[in-house]
């Protein structure tokens, strides 16, 4: 074990300064970097377990509330798109509801507006009653795998032209893109780093071929 | 003679050592699925870029005389269409209308919908092909389940494979953060800004997955 240590401080002292100090800034933002999205990298992967095995029963209601007196927007039956989101919201908010609208939706026959409305921890349906001005707001209490589950889904790629109507799933956006990146960095340093050490590169080759192996077998299995 | 406090010392140093190495190895191995799922991650995260479009233009469809299907459930059924269609993959099977039996098939490079006309045991399918890069993207979220589908439910082998690989790399990766905290404790010297830099982890995290759901 100590010949294991030695082996590893003779390499680092044989490296040249400049050799040495990339090595040693390229160890400390692989470390820093890896520990600031650790919790990210946690969060999707809980969350994958759920997405891949969980059943929910998503029509039970936790709480149902009706509201009414409402002041409808002038042309929210016939908005379309993220003019008709944004009238929604007006309403949402009358209501007491945050979180993200996922669509609107209008049955003319029964005057009434579906404005489902999402967020971490609840999901929400608003049904407005246009010619009545009242509003029926079913709720749903998540599970806390389901919420991870949500964000690791969240924003997603349908409605591209809704998705972000609510400023935390546009920052969650963010986020999530900023994770993928740390993510491909902190993966790229820790190959360097791998690499620096001759006494595992064979083994690490052959780590890294049986991975390459597997996963080109399964994108022929699926992709071709 | 080794006295306990040695054993329990030179304990330690393999731990230390494989735990590290076990970090690396883990990496390696599941590299390219991590590489995967970000690059497909990011696509599924900005739908509007040229390299995230699905092109779902449908192939010409084609007819076939099939025997009536058998089994006694629709999934039971389908597979015996599949099979006589020459046909794979994850089925989904809407409500069935009289007279007809109707069915979709899908795997990442392909989608395929099979309207069957039990009266003149015609089957008509319909193919849409996907690009290798558009069977990537969408091999993302392929799980032949979905959770808030109770009666959704995997029943091709290739899919449960998937989901497996899906789950170890899960398992992978949580193996390599709890080792990589354990790493990073030990350095006495980088414990401070790890403290600081974890902290602002988990208080982003916890701020979307605690915080958000009770305003």
């Amino acid at each position: 074990m100590a010949n294991y240590f030695a082996r590893h401080q003779r390499r680092v002292m044989a490296q040249s300064s400049g050799e040495k100090t990339l090595y040693r800034w390229t160890r400390d933002f692989h470390l820093y970097l890896g520990l600031f999205v650790s919790p990210f990298v946690i969060a999707f992967a809980v969350s994958v377990f759920f997405l891949n095995h969980a059943k929910v029963d998503t029509s039970a209601s936790t709480t149902v509330e009706t509201f009414h007196d409402l002041t409808i927007p002038a042309g929210l039956e016939s908005a379309r798109g993220r003019e008709a989101v944004d009238r929604a919201r007006d309403i949402v908010s009358q209501v007491g509801v945050t979180g993200e609208i996922g669509f609107v939706r209008y049955v003319p026959n029964a005057q009434r507006v579906i404005l489902p409305v999402s967020k971490p921890g609840v999901e929400t349906v608003v049904e407005v009653d246009v010619s009545k001005r009242a509003a029926v707001v079913s709720r749903r209490q998540t599970a806390i795998l389901e919420s991870i589950a949500y964000l690791h889904k969240s924003p997603g790629p349908h409605n591209a032209d809704l998705r972000g109507n609510w400023f935390w799933t546009r920052v969650w956006r963010w986020l999530t893109d900023a994770t993928v990146y740390l993510v491909l960095f902190v993966s790229a340093t820790g190959l360097y780093l791998w690499f620096a050490m001759k006494a595992e590169r064979r083994i690490g080759l052959a780590l890294l071929g049986a991975g390459a192996v597997t996963f080109f077998g399964f994108l022929y299995g699926l992709a071709f | 003679m080794v006295s306990p406090s040695n054993r329990s010392r030179r304990l330690g140093l393999v731990l230390e050592t494989w735990n590290r190495k076990l970090h690396f190895y883990l990496g390696l191995y599941f590299l390219l699925f991590l590489w995967l799922f970000s690059f497909t991650g990011l696509l599924l995260n900005h739908p509007r870029w040229a390299l995230s479009r699905i092109p779902n233009e449908p192939n010409p469809p084609y007819e076939r005389t099939i025997d009536p299907p058998i089994g006694d459930s629709d999934l039971v059924r389908a597979e015996d269409v599949m099979r006589q269609l020459g046909l794979t993959g994850e089925v989904e099977c809407p409500p069935q209308r009289p007279g007809r039996f109707d069915f979709n098939i899908a795997i990442p490079r392909r989608a395929v919908q099979v309207r069957v006309d039990l009266a003149q045991r015609r089957a008509t399918v319909q193919e849409i092909e996907r690009s290798v890069w558009s069977a990537l993207r969408i091999s993302h979220t392929f799980s032949g389940s979905r959770y808030n589908n109770p009666t959704s439910s995997r029943d091709w082998l290739l899919t449960s494979l998937w989901v497996f690989a899906m789950d170890a790399l899960a398992i992978g990766l949580l193996v390599m953060v709890l080792g990589s905290y354990y790493m990073w404790y030990r350095l006495k010297p980088r414990r401070t800004f790890g403290w600081i830099v974890l902290f602002a982890g988990f208080i982003t995290c916890g701020l979307f997955v605690f915080v958000l759901g009770w305003r």
